[in-house]
This record gives C-alpha cells, structure tokens and sequence, in this order.
C-alpha cells in the first residue's frame, strides 16, 4: 500500500499567513470540547498504523503530547488530588539523630491526641524491611535510626495537621551513636558501622590488559580526583499515596510510584500477604526522575487503614521529600591515566567511591553503571576499575536518570580536557583520536555495533562553531 | 497548633459565589483543593517558591500557599478550572497544549495562570519580561524552552497586530 505522505502530514507551522491558517484552524480543533479520543498527533489513524516491516512516519513530526490537554486544563488528577469517603491523613516523624540507639516509643500521647484514629511503629509490621538489592531497609525504625530522613512512628488522624500535631506527643528515648558523613572515612576501620562488619557493601571490578605495563609504556601519567554532590530529584510533586485495607482482606494502594510491579512485590512481602491480595495503582506522576522507583511508607499506611478501618493518605511536604527520599549518590573518584606524546589512551586505572547514605536502595545497579562505563566512549588496551559503594549516616542514594553515569561523565571528561590542555592538543582533536569506532570493545567485552560517536561529535562541533571545523 | 477559631469566607472563585467557614489559619490554597474541590492549583512547596499554587487574586497573580483563606473574602479569585469552559481551553492553554509544553504537568496550572497574569498586563511581552513573570514558577522536566517560546511567539504576534 502506498500513501501520499503529504496530504497525510500536516506540519504545523507558527509563521506565514498559510501556516497561521493551519495554526488557527488547530487552536480551533483544540478549544473544541473533549472528544473521545485525545487528539494525539498530527495523523490520521491510518498514517499510524504501520503496515509489517514499515515505519510508521514519526521522526520529524511535530506531535502534541496525548495527556497534555487534562495538563493544561488542570484536571490531571495526582496522587494529592484524589481523596475518599472517611479518609483519614497520615504523619510520620523522622528521626532526631543521623545516628542513635532507640531505647524506646511512647505512642501515648500521640494516641491521646484530638483527631488521632490510628498510631504505628516499626514492630507492628510484619517484615519491617525493604530494598531493591538487599532488603536493609526499615519502613519504620525500631531499634537504631541511621540518618534523619528515617521514620520512627506513624499516626492516622482526621486531618493532615490534627496529624502532624499528634506527631509532637510522640516520646522517643534515643541514645546517639558516633556518625560518619564522609564516605572515604566510612571505609577506615575506625569508623562507626552502621550495618554488618563492614560500610562497603556493594563493588564491582573491570580488569583488561595490564594497566601497569601500559603505565609504563605511557609518554605521560596525569592523575586527579573528581567528586560530584548529593542531589535530590526535587520532582515538582512530593510523593502521595492512599491505602485501603479493604474488608475482604486485600489491599489497594494508590500511590507515586513508577514500578507498580516491584512495589507489589515489596507490599506482599512486609505485609506478608500473597501478591494477588495486592493492587498498586500508579497514579499520573508529577515528575519521577528515578526517585519514586520504590516503595517508601506504603506498608505502614496501609497498617494504618487495617487498624482504623478507613482509607489513608499520606502526602510528603517539601522538606519530607528531601529528608526522607532517595538522593543521586555522591562520587569520589581517583583516575590515573597514562598516554602516548600524541594524546593516545594507553591505561586508565580508576577509584571509584560512591556514597550510598544509610542503605543500600539501588547501589548495586549505580556502581554496575557507573564502573563499566568509567573509563569513557574511549579505547584504552589497558583498565582496571574499582567501584564500590559505603554506607554513610545521609541520605539514601536511589535510583536517578543515568545510575551513576553523570558522575564518571564528569570525572572522566573533565580529565580528558586536562590532558589536551597539559599536551596542547584542541579537546575535540583529543576525542575524536580515542573514541569508540564501529566494532569497538567495550570495558565488559561487547562488540559495539552502530557507534556514531565521531559524527556526532563533529556535528555537534559544526552546529557550536568550534574553532578548525568546517560550517 | 489549633487555633480552633472558625471563620466565613465569601469569595467569587471563577465568577461564582462560594461560601464557606474555614479555619482561621487555612491557607486559601488548601481552601481551594479540600473545600472547594478545585485541585488544579498544586502544592508543591507550601512556602512560596515553586508557584504551582498560582492563582488569580482580583487580577493580580499570587502563591495561594502564602495566603489565607480569610484573606480572599471578598475578592475575585480566578484558578486554572475558571480560564475555560469545562473541557474547553482557552487561547493560552491551547498555545501551551499544541506547543506539548509540559512534559509531567504538575506546573502547568501555576504556569499558565502566571502566564496569563502577564499577558492580561503586557498583552505584547518580550522574552526578558516572559522570563520575569515565569521566574516564580519552577519546572524539573523541560527546562523552560517551550513555555517560554511559546510567550514570546503570542507576544510577537501580538506586536504584529498592534503595529499594522
């Protein structure tokens, strides 16, 4: 089947009179009331559907967003918008401490409080531990807190502040313990521990070649340490959720989550239930960014409406979302490179040490990352990498777009800068004589196909007006 | 903590009168998503820095975090539900929909309100003003571009109407 493309496509165009046409005629299309179908793209329904083995024609369209209409009409309803008959508002208090013994929770005056229907702790729940990797993780703290973003205590009263006021009555007996916030001091035998024998609890190491004979073959060594900082996500919307511990004895959780499936399996296993007693219902998030990969409360909010009957939300203020959610870990990394007179990669060995806060959440995928893609889109014969990740009495560091990957970007691009500075070679000239090439081996022995490193980077060169390349 | 003192509002909220007694210490963005049911006004930091709480306040654009809700009796107050019909968008919501500017949404409706505030006063805006008036209004998903594009294309065609 052939089709004429052109009469199909319509551009959109924002200058000219025919184009102004085109534009009136869609504010037209788009003030209309609701159809059935969100107008999704610029093409008809045929234009769409691709016959086997076509492309369907969608590079270079301009296409409008299917759920931006409900965006702009502000009726996208999140996680914080919805609301249920009798819902009572949950409160969590976090920790005094980065570190301290709890010796003991006195819920009575939390209980007593004006408005107050439900109160929790940690031994109330049936697995008290969750994590991606190692599940080492309390959703309420019992016995020890490990960073102040930890929760020690729930209440479910009749309004969010009745709630937060409820909150102030709680007695926690703590004893503080030493704390380590820096993650090379964490390593040292010395430091406090904050889990089992040892802080490293996660590391990965990539070997090729010999990096000391290639040391030794290098014209020049250049050596330096680069270390990014804690981020937060800062998603526009602090997480929510609302749990009902319906009758019947299942669960339903609606809640900010982007993994409906890991967060089942994670409120099957705390609540110790089977898994088809669970339904998760991803609400429309307000933006994730790796932060709301997994469960945070939810066990515990669902605890609450067992024992008050009644559905229960919860929604994070501000400062909650930065204390008490996952952070990008933080990198010290040692790289030591050796290279030919002419800025030829010839060994890179590097250090890698990420700061995982008080638990684990997703280091392991983050050192993964982060160690096989530290030596760079570049051709070394000779590497070895060491990555691990510690514990600190901080943040958690979670999953955040690229697990690790920004971080040795800027460690390792930052120092191929210094060694074009140091060898008075143009920068660009410096990549484009390591890059990958087509078949190029990576650090883990994939043969890479379609590498289009070269082109990109002189393209992006053109398009920046770098000094020596032709417009 | 609890004041307990309850007090009447009477507030024209997108051109109609709402009653209600609310506590003394509720912010007129609370007001707004649990008495009135009106959840496109956002709280994303509840102390005024993020302005997904943006609404219209007797024509003037406001973070509803920072206000109480007694402070808007007898005022006009004109949220993301009031700029259209139900279902329906106005000119600025359809420039901002066709434009796909908004990636996750939720500072859509503090956007487009702050955005109308602007146009309502500067009807032709060059980016210097377009990017004063959205300064109070965060984004993390796409970095302004769109929004701000999207601004200064309305303002250019604007100047060109006013010019000829």
């Amino acid at each position: 089947m052939t089709r004429d493309r052109e009469q199909e496509t319509r551009h959109v165009e924002t200058r000219g009179g025919e184009a102004d046409d085109a534009l009136q005629r869609l504010v037209e299309e788009a003030v209309r009331p609701v159809p059935a179908l969100a107008p999704g793209s610029d093409l008809s329904a045929a234009a769409l559907t691709a016959e086997v083995n076509e492309q369907t024609p969608a590079l270079g369209l301009r296409v409008v967003r299917p759920d931006s209409r409900t965006h702009v009409t502000g009726a996208t309803r999140y996680a914080a918008d919805l609301s249920m008959p009798g819902m009572l508002h949950a409160a969590f208090l976090p920790s005094a401490h980065a570190h301290a013994r709890i010796r003991a929770i006195d819920m009575t005056g939390a209980a007593g409080s004006p408005g107050v229907v439900a109160t929790l702790t940690g031994g109330e729940i049936p697995v008290n531990s969750f994590g991606s990797t190692y599940q080492d993780q309390p959703i309420l703290a019992v016995d020890r807190v490990r960073h102040r973003g930890d929760l020690v205590a729930a209440v479910a009263a009749e309004t969010e502040q009745l709630a937060r006021e409820a909150l102030t009555k709680i007695r926690v007996d703590y004893e503080p313990l030493p704390a380590v916030f820096d993650p090379l001091e964490a390593m040292s035998d010395d430091a406090p521990r904050l889990h089992g024998p040892s802080n490293v609890y996660t590391s990965k190491t990539i070997v090729r070649g010999d990096v000391e004979r290639g040391f030794a073959q290098s014209d020049h060594v250049f050596e330096g340490r680069y270390t990014t900082q804690m981020i937060e996500h800062a998603p526009m919307e602090p997480f929510a959720a609302i749990a009902v511990w319906e009758p019947g004895g299942r669960v339903h959780l609606t809640t900010t989550v982007g993994r409906i499936t890991l967060a089942r399996t994670d409120l099957a296993r705390t609540l110790g239930l089977p898994v088809s007693r669970i339904r998760v219902t991803a609400s429309i998030l307000g933006g994730n960014f790796g932060g709301k990969n997994e469960i945070r409360v939810e066990p515990a909010l669902a605890l609450l409406s067992r024992k008050s009957g009644l559905p229960v939300k919860v929604v994070y203020t501000r400062e909650e979302e930065f204390a008490s959610s996952t952070v990008r870990h933080p990198l010290v990394a040692d790289y030591k490179t050796g290279v030919t007179a002419d800025g030829r990669l010839v060994a890179r060995r590097v250090r890698l040490v990420l700061d995982g806060g008080a638990y684990a959440s997703w280091s392991e995928t983050t050192v993964g990352k982060a160690a096989i893609l530290a030596t760079g889109p570049y051709r070394i014969p000779n590497i070895h990498v060491e990555g691990c990740a510690v514990y600190t009495n901080k943040t958690v560091g979670g999953a955040m777009r690229g697990f690790g990957a920004p971080q040795v970007c800027f460690a390792y691009e930052s120092q191929m800068d210094e060694i074009a500075h140091a060898l008075g070679i143009d920068p660009l000239e410096i990549r484009l004589r390591n890059g990958f090439q087509e078949g190029a081996i990576s650090p883990t022995g994939q043969v890479l196909e379609a590498v289009g490193l070269t082109e990109t980077l002189q393209a992006a060169a053109r398009r920046a007006g770098w000094p020596g390349v032709g417009a | 903590m609890r004041g307990g003192a309850t007090l009447s509002v009477a507030v024209a909220i997108n051109g109609q009168a709402r009653r209600a007694d609310v506590p003394a210490e509720m912010t007129l963005l609370e007001a707004l998503r649990s008495v009135w049911n009106l959840t496109g006004a956002k709280s994303g930091c509840d102390a005024g820095d993020c302005g997904a709480c943006t609404v219209l306040v007797d024509g003037m654009p406001v973070n509803s975090c920072l206000m109480l809700a007694v402070q808007a009796d007898g005022r006009e107050v004109v949220t993301i539900e009031g700029l259209a019909g139900f279902g329906h968008l106005d000119r600025l919501q359809a420039a901002f929909h066709l434009a796909s500017a908004f990636q996750c949404g939720f500072c859509a409706p503090g956007m487009i309100i702050a955005s109308k505030a602007l146009l309502d006063s500067h009807p032709a805006p060059n980016e210097g003003q377009v990017r004063e008036a959205l300064a109070g209004n965060l984004c993390r998903c796409t970095g302004y571009a769109k929004m701000v594009d999207t601004l200064v294309e309305i303002g250019r065609e604007a100047g060109k109407g006013e010019a000829s």
